[in-house]
């Protein structure tokens, strides 16, 4: 199932499906952790990073994949980082977490996840294009063994590892290290929820060790797959791993709706929600199209690289995503 | 149990989070000690945290009761 569209249709069954199960949603763990102090999703995200970090580094060292760090642009992360993270706000929800709710039936979803896969193809291969391209071009490290990455032309995108010329094996275990210690030794808050944020981080992690040995050139994403969803519908362009692989999330994610009983058509009242949910899927979209991923791009798959172009977009989505709840619902 | 008589309802279904804590957590605020609140959800993940935030603002869960397919009715009273 290495590359074909049905290695990232089962891949994306699975992800969605754990999705629903472990309530992975990005927006809340960023917004939980300054403004409910509450750190249960967060530390389920981290747990998934650091499982990644070995297990990216491992498979890499074993061969089974190259490493594909991001590409490094600074005004491009910087400004669309800090757009996607106020754009999640709004369209209630990261780029996963609108994903996986359209299979429990969400309405603003739906339309979330439709102005999302607008922007984000424009940003990346349409009309704003060009605008996209202001931000510059990538900045790289020319090794001349590139060893566990994978180099064109012996130019590679920036990580913690080969910009201060470290052992990536090192660097892997150093951060995965502080991250476990950062887990186990502080205060974890309690939460009813299906799965216990350790087993759910693990799971999660493992899910993007498959989705990298499947796809090959990178691992999980949402905005490649919206935009491949799209535009092959409505181009002559054919469907790719990834397209297929965001699908697979919606119908792993109605599976799960389905059988646990949490499958509802939902329909906000306030019709705010539903502009919110607009305006929100457009800046996500424009911001993670500009920025070279989202939420999952960046901080699920990019972070365990120690990419620099995803710890600095990370940080944005964090910054933005804090910025906009302040203005909308922390004021009073 | 007793049926409890709230003096306020919320009707949040269709809402994601975080617009039903913020919107519990705000309503609890305005709320004198004994009032009771009613709110009403369909998002799951909502069940999870409402319980797990509304005693930072002094709301005492009474009861989770399942109204419907995927909907949910949570009683909290003002300490």
């Amino acid at each position: 199932m290495q590359g074909t569209l049905i290695g990232g249709l089962i891949v994306g069954i699975l992800f969605g499906f754990l999705l629903q199960r472990t309530r992975m949603c990005f927006n809340s763990a960023f917004r939980d952790l300054r403004y409910f102090k509450d750190n249960w999703l967060w530390k389920q995200g981290l747990m998934a990073i650091a499982v990644e970090t070995i297990g990216f580094q491992a498979m890499a060292a074993m061969g089974v994949i190259k490493l594909h760090p991001s590409a490094f642009i600074p005004a491009a992360q910087i400004v669309g980082g800090f757009a996607f993270g106020m754009g999640m706000v709004l369209a209630g929800g990261c780029a996963s977490g609108v994903t996986y709710r359209i299979g429990e039936g969400n309405v603003t979803a739906i339309i979330a996840a439709t102005f999302y896969a607008i922007s984000a193809a424009a940003a990346r291969a349409g009309k704003l294009k060009g605008l996209t391209g202001l931000f510059g071009k990538p900045i790289t490290v020319t090794m001349t063994n590139p060893g566990v990455y994978a180099a064109q032309d012996g130019k590679v995108a920036p990580t913690v590892a080969n910009l201060f010329g470290l052992n990536p094996w090192v660097v892997s275990i150093v951060f995965a290290a502080i991250i476990l210690a950062y887990l186990f030794f502080t205060k974890t808050s309690q939460r009813k929820a299906p799965m216990h944020w350790a087993i759910a981080g693990v799971l999660v992690g493992l899910v993007g060790m498959l989705a990298y040995w499947s796809q090959q050139t990178y691992s999980l994403g949402i905005t490649g797959g919206w935009i491949n969803l799209f535009t092959a519908t409505m181009t002559e362009a054919p469907y790719n791993w990834i397209g297929m692989e965001v699908f697979g999330i919606i119908i792993g994610s109605f599976i799960s709706a389905a059988i646990f009983k949490e499958f509802k058509i939902r329909f906000p009242k306030d019709p705010k929600s539903y502009v919110f949910a607009v305006i929100g899927g457009l800046l996500m979209g424009w911001g993670a199209g500009v920025a070279g991923g989202c939420n999952i791009g960046h901080f699920l798959s990019g972070i365990p690289h120690l990419a620099i172009s995803s710890i600095l977009a990370s940080i944005f989505f964090i910054l933005g995503n804090w910025f906009m709840y302040w203005l909308v619902y922390g004021r009073n | 149990m007793a049926e409890v008589k709230p003096n306020y309802t919320l009707d949040m279904r269709g809402e994601v989070c975080p617009v039903p804590d913020v919107e519990t957590r705000r309503k609890l605020k305005t709320m004198k000690t004994g009032e009771v609140l009613e709110v009403l959800i369909d998002y799951p993940l909502s069940k999870e945290r409402i319980p797990a935030n509304a005693p930072k603002e002094g709301g005492e869960v009474l009861s989770i009761e399942e109204t419907g397919p995927s909907e949910w009715r949570i009683i909290i009273r003002k300490q």
